[in-house]
């Protein structure tokens, strides 16, 4: 016999105890890291999104808060006062490339998908792109789309392929190569052709803007507002703004996650002081067999520390398995949906060994006052107890 | 001439229940030999089990010492307490008080493990006591599959698993059949010949019959 397998057998003794009191900590864990899973998703994907975006600055509406920029992004909202006649004069601005985004929503098979009218021409060379199959949009009168490598995949297109936007057939030209960032779920079509799909006139979403000498930046920013009455933020403080928000949502999920640990850790609590009273004879016999207070302290705080790791283990697998299951639901809101949508779940090492060990501290100190409670009775009361 | 193991001097206690003090004990001085088979014998509430609780270091006298083999066991802390019940006495108790989720090898083995005995020798020397007390086929019974009788036998294996030096038990046929008593009594006379010193607790006339010594608390003292 050893203090360990004293404390699994006490501890197992009690099935239905056992396995309710694990099933508290289980869920308060499995909340936790399924909240925080696809947080730490939602970040690395906004992350890999911004180096992928390929400009420094963007130029959206004068005055436009956090959340009017990420809905711009996503299509949600339409700037009324971004027109091609701004474009064409910030193309006029030398020491920098620029280009036209027009973004809109549209489904395929009832599953939305982002619909882009871009210059052609202008944003294969600014992205960088290269084709996987079929051929690149041969110019504005083209009336035909390219699908990113993830959009094609999802609906089954390739070069050939017809798709409906707007009620208007198009045909699938080609199939973009796989780049990781929100390209890859987008279908692009002709700036003109999606103005008239969309009925938006010449505006367009926002202006992506290369600029050739970095240092030169901030005066940059400057010509551009003098030039166009719009405004412009840096990708950087783009990237600032929806990490804020996101961070924002996160830190409220994990709140509430928190609460359920919480909670669960005073279910840890309630079921050792049962058992300190209903073992309290059993106290006494140790006691009485030569067991030191500290030996009793530790029998109670390891049988809650046990409930923590077992707990820990398994919210973690069930968080993770949620986390996998609800992530592609969860992408479609206006915050996720700026990026990537495939809904892919983070299964990081140190979120994995972190909520176990989170899981252990909270339930062992859980464990601190029913062991002390334990620890401090009299042999002679304890074993006299009837 | 043999030495004591247990001395006991002016020993008193007493307990404060609200406003009203309870004298449990008022002032016992007694002498246990080594090797000796000692009853301690008296009525209901006398003070017997609060006498063998202070000798067996389970409580604090409120007054006197308890010298056991050559320690005075009054000055001792908790911990230091702990350690003598662990090294030196072997309790046996009225109600068995087995660890009811355990078999009965497992509660002499938790036994050994607060002893300090290493895992791998705990099992055999489990083993060797439920035979000893004649149980090595009820080794992986639990209490709940034995009678009172067994049940009895298996805490006097544990109660050896450290080899104490002394054994202390508070009516331990108290709850048995009177078969069931004469095999605890045949067990204690076998220790007893083979050098344990063994102290009783009873009311049992019969069972102090049996003894070598008889020591008789009334009133919370020492009558002849």
């Amino acid at each position: 016999m050893t203090l360990s397998k004293l404390v699994i057998k006490n501890i197992t003794r009690r099935r239905g105890r056992f396995v309710f009191t694990l099933l508290g900590i289980t869920i308060g864990i499995a909340s936790f890291v399924t909240f925080l899973s696809m947080g730490g998703s939602l970040k690395s994907e906004i992350n890999r999104e911004s180096a992928a975006l390929g400009a420094n600055l963007v130029v959206t509406p004068m005055g436009a808060c956090a959340y009017e920029q990420v809905s711009i992004l996503t299509g949600e909202l339409l700037p009324p006062n971004i027109t091609m006649e701004d474009v064409a004069k910030i193309k006029g601005i030398k020491g920098l490339t620029s280009i036209a985004v027009l973004t809109q929503k549209s489904a395929i098979n009832n599953k939305p998908v982002s619909i882009n009218g871009i210059n052609s021409a202008e944003m294969k060379p600014f992205k960088g792109w290269e084709m996987d199959k079929g051929a690149y949009l041969s110019g504005e009168d083209d009336a035909s789309a390219v699908v990113g490598f993830a959009a094609a995949d999802q609906f089954k297109l390739q070069p050939g392929s017809t798709i409906v936007v707007r009620g208007e057939r198009l045909q699938v030209k080609g199939v973009l190569k796989e780049t990781g960032s929100k390209d890859d779920v987008t279908v692009f079509v002709p700036m003109q052709l999606a103005q008239r799909l969309y009925k938006t006139g010449d505006k367009v979403s926002y202006v992506a803007v290369k600029v050739d000498n970095l240092a030169l930046t901030d005066q940059y920013i400057q010509t551009i507002k003098e030039t166009v009455n719009l405004g412009v933020v840096s990708d950087k403080q783009m990237l600032k703004s929806v990490l804020s928000i996101v961070g924002t949502v996160n830190i409220t999920l994990q709140m509430i996650a928190a609460v359920s640990v919480l909670a669960a850790a005073f279910g840890i609590i309630n079921t050792m002081m049962t058992a300190t009273y209903e073992r309290k004879r059993e106290i006494g016999i140790l006691q009485a067999l030569g067991a030191k207070q500290r030996t009793i302290f530790t029998i109670f705080l390891l049988e809650s520390g046990f409930y923590g790791v077992i707990g820990g283990i398994t919210g973690v697998v069930v968080g993770l398995l949620v986390s996998t299951v609800a992530a592609p639901y969860i992408s479609q809101n206006a915050f996720t949906s700026f990026v990537k949508g495939s809904g892919g779940t983070l299964i990081d090492p140190v979120t994995v060994v972190g909520s176990i060990l989170f899981s252990a501290v909270v339930a062992i100190v859980a464990g601190v006052y029913p062991a002390w409670r334990a620890a401090r009775l009299s042999p002679v009361e304890a074993i006299s107890y009837e | 001439m043999s030495e004591a193991i247990i001395r006991t001097t002016d020993l008193a206690k007493s307990y404060l229940s609200g406003d009203v003090t309870t004298h449990a004990l008022r002032g016992v001085d007694l002498e246990i030999q080594k090797g000796s088979f000692t009853c301690i014998i008296g009525p209901s509430g006398h003070g017997k089990s609060t006498l063998m609780h202070l000798v067996g270091g389970l409580d604090r006298p409120t007054q006197g010492s308890v010298v056991l083999d050559g320690t005075d066991i009054s000055r001792l802390d908790n911990s230091q307490l702990a350690k003598l019940r662990g090294d030196k006495i072997g309790f046996v108790f009225q109600f068995f008080n087995l660890l009811q989720g355990l078999t009965a090898r497992e509660n002499v083995e938790v036994a050994m493990m607060l002893a300090g005995v290493p895992e791998k020798e705990q099992a055999s020397g489990a083993l060797k006591l439920l035979d000893m007390v004649g149980l090595a086929e009820k080794a992986d019974s639990k209490p709940s599959q034995m009678s009172g009788g067994q049940q009895q036998r298996v805490a006097i294996a544990r109660a050896l698993a450290n080899d104490p030096a002394i054994l202390l038990m508070d009516e331990p046929t108290g709850n048995l059949d009177s078969a069931a008593e004469a095999e605890v009594m045949e067990i204690l006379r076998k220790l007893h010949k083979e050098g344990k010193t063994v102290v009783l607790v009873t009311h049992n006339n019969e069972i102090a019959k049996q003894a070598e010594h008889v020591i008789c608390v009334k009133d919370g003292r020492i009558s002849s």
